[in-house]
């Protein structure tokens, strides 16, 4: 008996052993295509002819195994299988783009839906129209308001088969406005959109009381979605019409404005949106909460073998359909590429972070869809895998150390100017944070080429540790700074800085104690470790900082308390860059610093004011200018973003995303191909 | 008994007001607000976000929000989530729940049975090589790190071998063309099935209870090979059933995403049980009576059953009764790492949007159960254990 026992031992232990060894086989290499060769039906000399078009892609290494039994075409595909981490929390999309339930996960899923006049590529963010025939008429004056007005396309459908007409776009408007809707809906700005008419069917006029920038028309009116009319105006139209009834004569300040406000708001973000027709490249399919979204692909889809054409030198041109847009210099070809969708469906399945790795290196999912890239573990365990393609890019956003303006030894530009100096962020991201950060030197990241000002002055820029000191010390001995004991290089061990101690100010008053707030390691160790540093390289100068490392949240809280001298907190961003002035002119309500500058002042009204793309970047690049060497902030880094794919299934027609593929364009999923 | 009962039921209602409160505070206290998120993104201004806080009664007194949500908890409406706005939370514990209890009921049985099974026989038959690799076993994996174990069982199951699903509770592809007959095209077919999932279980246990019941004044060969009978045609009538409902399919599909998930958390808490009924048994085992029966020549098979096992069953089956409400809990770490979409991940997600009703829901729900537990498990004392007396 014992001895069967021990065999029986024996054999679990051979068996356990066995299953090991078999799950750390590395898996075999899949093939996969570089080109994929889509047919398209153009018209010549007014008769349908269908021809085949190469659309380049991200190079794979190996050619493929023909599926003799493959039913699609090439680059067309059943089903696009992307990972989510998180569910959506809801289908009504006047609750989504609103401010409390603006999750990711619901503009991954939703993002095509609901169509807008004008979009931005991902790519390039090349402004290009969308449902409007070509682009707006310039901003005249009629009476007391600025005027423009917009065609649009007669060949865009519901998915219900119903037009999408002009009538939807001063609808939404029109809803917006009276229910002051907030969150991403405050595009349709109170403050500069009176409203929107629709002429006719296919002709819009949108009409401004307060003359509108570049930040407000284009990158704002124009770009905000629309909603069916006909889905949605039986059921919101008495909404509405209450809100307008019972609030006339009401004090928009007023508890119970904001009480009526209140529950109209939720009644519209409780609607059943079952059934809304969509404008976009999918339709939605089902939802099986916690575990599965699908979408189906619109057949009625009005951009399907939209052909975009980008140049070298910014050029840009996309036909679709019979419309033709060109703009800019068309010399050179860089890329070309055709919009789809190419699958019949896409089904989000959600899973943890660490499961959906184990997807994708398995073949279980083509795509994972994250809003801050994938982890360097988890792209390091996805490395060795052939059949799986990582592209790297860059974060549009920034960290940032933020001075506040009311202590006063802060508000003095020298000193920011000098602990500029002596921060030295290549050695802060290449050593510190191993390659995990990439420097960043002004309000708009070099990912956001257009309005990417690359001449900001940079403080001791290329200077080694013991220079950065000197000159630290210098610049404020010029202010008329000075120590109790100065700080200075020790050439002993290698060499080293011999902390300064008791700085004063030009006043000959002591710089006060400063508390340096960011982030816990748990929250973000790339802020907690920096913080560490900043605290270090300020003391280096005399300056008697302590590091405090708290919960994000409290920092919120500080903040907005105004009890703080310092914290070290991130910005996600927008396509271009009016977010500036909403970070700092000085009566915004992000400007918790207090920083004010005339003529930062002055540069963001012309901006605001500027409505050619051009004129506004000039200016733009003159505000960048300012702000470097302000510093109200003091830029510190961005983040490198990994996006990983099954290269076996799947592949995109270009992967330089800002933001990621996943964060910055939910997988594009309009125009990934398939290559089964 | 029955003045016993109703004093506890007194002591039940003040220590839930002591939990709630307790909890409310905690919560409260935390620094920011389900608003906080709404700070990364400058398309919302600070007037939006101060709009929503209005919108969510965030900037009432804390005692007006203490109040309301007393209010709320004695209408028996929890109020709306922040994180699932506006989703009542009770609709969101009422689809989770299912999918939780499914989970970690399956698991907490297996494991209990598989654990005190073991732990008796383990402590009957001691100093051998089993015992010894056993007691190891057990022990490594009573204190092995929960979440790499999870990740590793989906690594080597799932990722390599690929013999079970990679977490998640169904097959996306095979549900989306899934058509389940009078249900709605919004209505969950995961908690259609989940629901009769645990509707056939429950009947199973309630024909299980009753054989038991019927066969107890049988001799322990005959009772076993009933039990063991009708354990097995129950199983085959149920599976009979659902293969021929047209969804049985479906159910597999979630059997199969429940074997690692079920497998994980057994492992896990197997340990617990088999060491403590172990060590129980043997604290039994060196009491007089067994002695007493054994020299009586009562059956060995009898003394280890009936004698010993039944005073060791005490402590063990305690901890089950007890532990029971808290499978609702689910395992935040187990569904995370599954991605088991159940009231663990529910409540560890509601945590960090800080969406205070729905933790305040979900904790209401569990706390409640477990002090029912508590009662129940006391009485279950008397009931096991005659020489237990309540005043």
């Amino acid at each position: 008996m014992l001895l069967h026992k021990r065999y029986f031992v024996l054999a679990a232990v051979l068996v356990v052993f066995g299953v090991l060894i078999a799950a750390c086989t590395t898996p075999t290499p899949v093939e996969i295509v570089k080109t994929v060769v889509v047919t398209e039906e153009v018209m010549v000399e007014g008769k349908p002819v269908v021809k085949e078009v190469v659309v380049t892609a991200t190079p794979a290494p190996v050619e493929p195994t023909p599926d003799p039994n493959a039913p699609k075409e090439a680059g067309k595909g059943d089903i696009f299988r992307a990972a989510i981490l998180e569910d959506m929390t809801t289908m009504n999309f006047w609750s989504s783009y609103g401010p409390i339930n603006s999750s990711m996960w619901n503009y991954v899923v939703g993002t095509t839906y609901h169509p807008a006049a004008y979009g931005i590529g991902y790519h390039r963010w090349d402004y290009a129209p969308a449902i409007a025939d070509g682009l707006p008429t310039d901003l005249v004056q009629e009476g007391d308001f600025w005027v423009s007005t917009v065609k649009i396309r007669k060949d865009v459908k519901w998915s219900d088969g119903a037009a999408v007409t002009a009538h939807d776009w001063a609808w939404t408007a029109d809803v917006a406005l009276k229910l002051a809707l907030q969150g991403n809906w405050s595009g349709y700005d109170p403050n500069y959109l009176d409203h929107i008419e629709a002429v006719d069917d296919y002709t819009a006029k949108l009409y401004y009381h307060t003359k509108p920038g570049l930040a407000i028309h284009q990158y704002g009116v124009l770009l905000k979605p629309w909603m069916s009319k006909a889905f949605w105006a039986p059921m919101v139209d008495p909404l509405v019409e209450r809100m307008v009834k019972e609030s006339e004569g009401m004090d928009k300040e007023s508890d119970a404005y904001a009480t009526l406000l209140t529950e109209i708001s939720q009644q519209l973000e409780t609607l059943d949106a079952t059934g809304e027709p969509s404008a976009g490249a999918w339709v939605f399919g089902q939802w099986e909460a916690g575990a599965y979204v699908e979408n189906v692909r619109n057949e009625t889809y009005f951009d399907y073998m939209r052909k975009v054409t980008e140049y070298a030198n910014g050029g840009f041109k996309q036909v679709s359909g019979a419309q033709e847009f060109t703009s800019g210099d068309t010399s050179q070809v860089e890329l070309e590429y055709t919009e789809g969708p190419w699958f019949d469906k896409t089904i989000f399945s959600i899973y943890s972070s660490d499961a959906a790795v184990l997807a994708l290196d398995a073949g279980e999912v083509d795509f994972v869809i994250t809003p801050n890239g994938l982890s360097k573990g988890q792209v390091a365990q996805l490395g060795p895998n052939p059949n799986v393609s990582i592209a790297i890019n860059v974060a549009n956003g920034f960290r940032y150390l933020s001075f506040n303006f009311n202590r006063p030894a802060l508000a003095e530009r020298t000193l920011r100017q000098a602990i500029a100096c002596v921060i030295d962020k290549p050695f802060l991201t290449q050593n510190v944070l191993q390659g995990a950060a990439i420097p960043v030197n002004t309000i708009v990241p070099e990912s956001n080429a257009y309005w990417y000002n690359p001449n900001v002055p940079l403080f001791c820029e290329g200077m080694n540790t013991q220079q950065r000191m000197e000159e630290s010390v210098r610049m404020l001995k010029e202010a008329g700074y000075t120590w109790d004991t100065e700080p200075a290089w020790n050439p002993a061990r290698g060499g080293s800085v011999d902390y300064g101690v008791g700085l004063k100010g030009p006043d000959g008053q002591y710089i006060p104690e400063f508390t340096l707030l960011a982030p816990t390691a748990g929250y973000d160790p790339l802020r907690a470790t920096t913080g560490v540093y900043l605290e270090q390289w300020m003391q280096q100068l005399g300056m008697p900082v302590k590091a405090q490392l708290v919960n994000f949240n409290r920092i919120l809280e500080l903040r907005a308390s105004g009890n703080w001298d310092m914290y070290i907190l991130g910005w996600g961003l927008g396509p271009e860059p009016s977010y500036a002035c909403d970070f700092l002119q000085r009566d915004s309500g992000w400007n918790f610093g207090a920083y004010n500058s005339e003529e930062f002042e002055t540069l963001c009204n012309a901006y605001k004011a500027e409505t050619d793309r051009d004129k506004a970047r000039e200016i733009a690049m003159q505000f960048q200018e300012v702000l470097a060497t302000d510093l109200p902030y003091l830029y510190l880094f961005t983040t490198p973003l990994y996006d990983a794919w099954d290269n076996t299934r799947v592949m995109f027609p270009f992967t330089e995303v800002a933001d990621g593929i996943g964060g910055g364009a939910y997988g594009l999923q309009e125009y990934v191909l398939s290559i089964q | 008994m029955g003045k016993y009962i109703l004093k506890r039921l007194v002591q039940i209602v003040i220590t839930l007001f002591i939990f709630q409160t307790l909890l409310f505070v905690i919560l409260t206290a935390m620094p920011g607000d389900v608003t906080n998120r709404m700070f990364g993104n400058p398309d919302i201004p600070p007037e939006a976000i101060e709009n929503a806080k209005e919108r969510l009664g965030l900037n009432d007194p804390v005692l007006v929000q203490y109040a309301r949500w007393w209010r709320n908890f004695i209408t028996g409406d929890l109020g709306v989530s922040f994180s699932e706005y506006p989703t009542p939370v009770i609709n969101i514990i009422q689809e989770r729940v299912p999918r939780t209890l499914t989970l970690f009921l399956t698991a907490t049985l297996i494991q209990f049975v598989v654990g005190f099974t073991s732990g008796r026989i383990l402590a009957w038959q001691r100093g051998g090589l089993v015992e010894y690799g056993s007691t190891l076993i057990g022990v490594l994996l009573f204190t092995v790190f929960t979440p790499w174990f999870g990740l590793m069982m989906i690594f080597i199951f799932g990722a390599r071998l690929r013999w079970l699903p990679l977490g998640k509770f169904l097959e996306p592809r095979l549900w989306s063309s899934a058509v389940i007959p009078g249900l709605t095209n919004s209505a969950s077919k995961g908690n259609f099935v989940f629901n009769r999932m645990l509707l056939t279980a429950s009947i199973i246990l309630v024909f299980w209870l009753v054989m038991l019941f019927l066969t107890r004044k049988l001799n322990s060969f005959q009772r076993r090979r009933i039990l063991v009978g009708g354990t097995v045609g129950l199983i085959a009538v149920a599976a009979a059933v659902w293969a021929a409902s047209g969804i049985g399919y479906l159910a597999w599909d979630i059997i199969k995403h429940m074997i690692l998930p079920v497998a994980t958390v057994t492992m896990v808490g197997y340990g617990g049980t088999m060491l403590l009924t172990r060590q129980t048994m043997l604290d039994t085992l060196r009491e007089d009576y067994i002695q007493t029966a054994r020299a009586k020549g009562v059956p060995e098979t009898m003394v280890r059953n009936k004698h010993a096992a039944r005073n060791a069953l005490l402590p063990v089956l305690t901890g089950l009764i007890i532990g029971l409400p808290f499978t609702l809990s689910g395992g935040i770490i187990t569904e995370t790492v599954f991605s088991w979409p159940g009231m663990g991940r529910t409540l560890l997600n509601a945590t960090g949007a800080e969406d205070v009703p729905l933790i305040m829901g979900v904790f209401s729900f569990i706390g409640i159960l477990a002090l029912v537990a508590h009662l129940v498990a006391d009485l279950t004392y008397a009931l096991l254990d005659p020489r237990i007396r309540y005043a």
